[in-house]
């Protein structure tokens, strides 16, 4: 690592916050929209579990629990991980010819040089929001172990979605179009992800558990911490592994990464 | 008033559509799993129960594939205007000999049809096959429900025509139009059936537009509504877009005065 790495990701970020924030009033209105799209989920489940008080057994704070993690985890994960979302632009518009040029590793520049401030705000307040209004009413005993449990998985919940967009940001280097892929694989798995998969058909429990394992993210996690039911359904490992899903995974994606970079060819101009 | 040049928009931004056809299967991909995901959570919620509140699982199945089906065929372009205003091109598009309102409806119109054509009639049949609904409560009823569902999309169009307006002002309405859509996402029924929000939720409902949108339609469907109350349903909904598209056409009329070009 060179000795000026951390003197680069300070400028780097420096300059996104300048761009970002540019316009203070529109970043404001941008962050609270971005918040209010996310809340859409939220609302319509306070409003249907006022009327049918759980949801398989879920009661509305365990609901918003589930939720929090999901919205925690993109937060951060967007503070370094919205280059890799975005790759497809930077592939198709021949700045990543660019970035191969300068002499430094390319997936550093990726990670360092853009971040969604918006997203990370809206999504980041909406998670942190939503576990404090739960977390003391979902019956978790706070203490060293439930809270080191609690970083690990986030983390871990980061990485495998990091994982995700690495891997697609990857398949740009072979197709030049994959915003389609993204919208199959993450987005609209990402839109069940907000429930118990236990309320779902098997097949997509399935789907959620090995090929986009979002079940790891935030409702085995949960189901550690909280122990209901449905839980019974699934091994009792699947609530240690979210760590190690992550690590696995992310190794994988960046070894597919490693390797495609040599196949590289531009886009041309 | 000359119709013609209004179908040729029209069929232009039809035919335009049609050129990008693995994006519109995957609009119909999205829109059936939108319904059953909220499919999946409601048969959960029912769980053994047949009806809650009067209401069974195969009405609330109903609701949400005609809310969420209609909701793909109710394209609006949210950036028509703002998008002109950005590049400059309302300047030329100001010196047509057409209207530039014309020319919006005429486009989003050509829209809707494809999308009804090729999005909500595929999504439909692929619902039906599956999860399965309720047929309409008469054939008179649904005729009713298609005149409804028409004024549904008045109400729809002329807000996001209200809220374009805003463009004239604002450099950037991307913020505007999300919130606007979370709006209409949470309180026109088509996330939530409005049968379900609290008595004090839907008295505030009584007094938005929203609920004309997608569940006024919903309800003729389901024969749930009287003849006479359709009437009175249907004198909202006129009233809704009389409302909203006079507010939207004085910030129409002004915004023209007040409109800069930067350049072109």
């Amino acid at each position: 690592m060179k000795c000026d790495t951390f003197y680069l990701i300070g400028m780097y970020t420096k300059t996104i916050m300048k761009s970002w924030f540019q316009y203070k009033i529109d970043a404001v209105l941008r962050s609270l929209a971005v918040f209010l799209r996310e809340a859409t989920g939220i609302i319509v489940i306070y409003f249907t579990l006022l009327k049918f008080d759980t949801l398989n057994g879920w009661n509305l704070y365990e609901m918003l629990f589930l939720f929090s993690f999901l919205f925690v985890t993109y937060g951060i994960l967007i503070l370094f991980f919205t280059g890799l979302r975005d790759f497809g632009d930077t592939v198709r518009n021949g700045n990543f010819d660019r970035f191969i040029l300068r002499p430094r590793g390319l997936l550093f520049q990726i990670i360092f040089i853009n971040a969604d401030w918006f997203a990370a705000i809206g999504h980041g307040c909406l998670g942190i929001a939503l576990f404090i209004i739960s977390a003391g009413k979902v019956g978790v005993e706070w203490n060293v172990i439930s809270i080191f449990y609690a970083i690990v998985t986030i983390v871990g919940g980061v990485f495998i979605q990091g994982a995700i967009f690495l891997f697609l940001a990857t398949l740009n280097i072979y197709l030049l179009e994959t915003d389609s892929l993204k919208e199959i694989f993450y987005w609209n798995m990402r839109k069940f992800a907000g429930y118990p998969i236990s309320i779902f058909h098997k097949g997509i429990q399935m789907i959620m558990i090995y090929i986009v394992p979002f079940a790891f993210v935030n409702y085995f996690p949960v189901q550690f911490l909280l122990r209901k039911a449905d839980m019974a359904q699934y091994p009792s490992l699947f609530m240690y592994m979210t760590p190690l899903v992550g690590a696995g995974m992310y190794l994988l994606a960046y070894g597919f990464w490693r390797l495609s970079l040599k196949y590289y060819k531009s886009s041309g101009n | 008033m000359m119709l013609k040049p209004y179908f040729a928009f029209a069929k232009k931004s039809f035919l335009k559509r049609s050129a990008y056809r693995f994006n519109h299967l995957m609009s119909i991909f999205n829109t059936c799993l939108q319904i059953f995901i909220f499919w999946g959570i409601y048969k959960a919620l029912y769980g053994d129960r047949t009806e809650v509140d009067g209401i069974t699982m195969s009405m609330v199945t109903t609701n949400f594939i005609l809310s969420m089906g209609l909701s793909a065929v109710f394209y609006v372009d949210d950036y028509f205007l703002p998008s002109k205003i950005w590049d400059g091109s309302i300047a030329n598009e100001l010196l047509r000999p057409v209207s530039f309102k014309g020319k919006m409806i005429a486009e989003n119109l050509g829209n809707a049809a494809f999308n009804f054509v090729f999005q909500f009639v595929p999504a439909l049949l692929i619902c039906v096959w599956t999860i399965g609904m309720k047929p309409p409560a008469s054939p008179q009823m649904f005729v009713l429900f298609l005149v409804s569902a028409i004024l549904g999309y008045g109400v729809l169009w002329s807000i996001s025509f209200a809220v374009q307006m805003t463009a004239f002002w604002l450099v950037n309405i991307w913020s505007l139009t999300t919130i606007k859509t979370v709006f209409i996402n949470v309180l026109s029924g088509s996330m939530i059936p409005l049968w379900f929000m609290p008595e004090w939720m839907r008295g505030v409902l009584q007094f938005t537009p929203f609920s004309s949108i997608y569940f006024t339609p919903v309800q003729i469907y389901l024969g749930q509504l009287s003849l006479q109350e359709i009437c009175f349903q249907y004198l909202v909904q006129i009233l809704w877009i009389i409302v909203i598209y006079f507010v939207g056409n004085l910030l129409w009329i002004k915004g023209q005065k007040k409109l800069v070009v930067q350049g072109g």
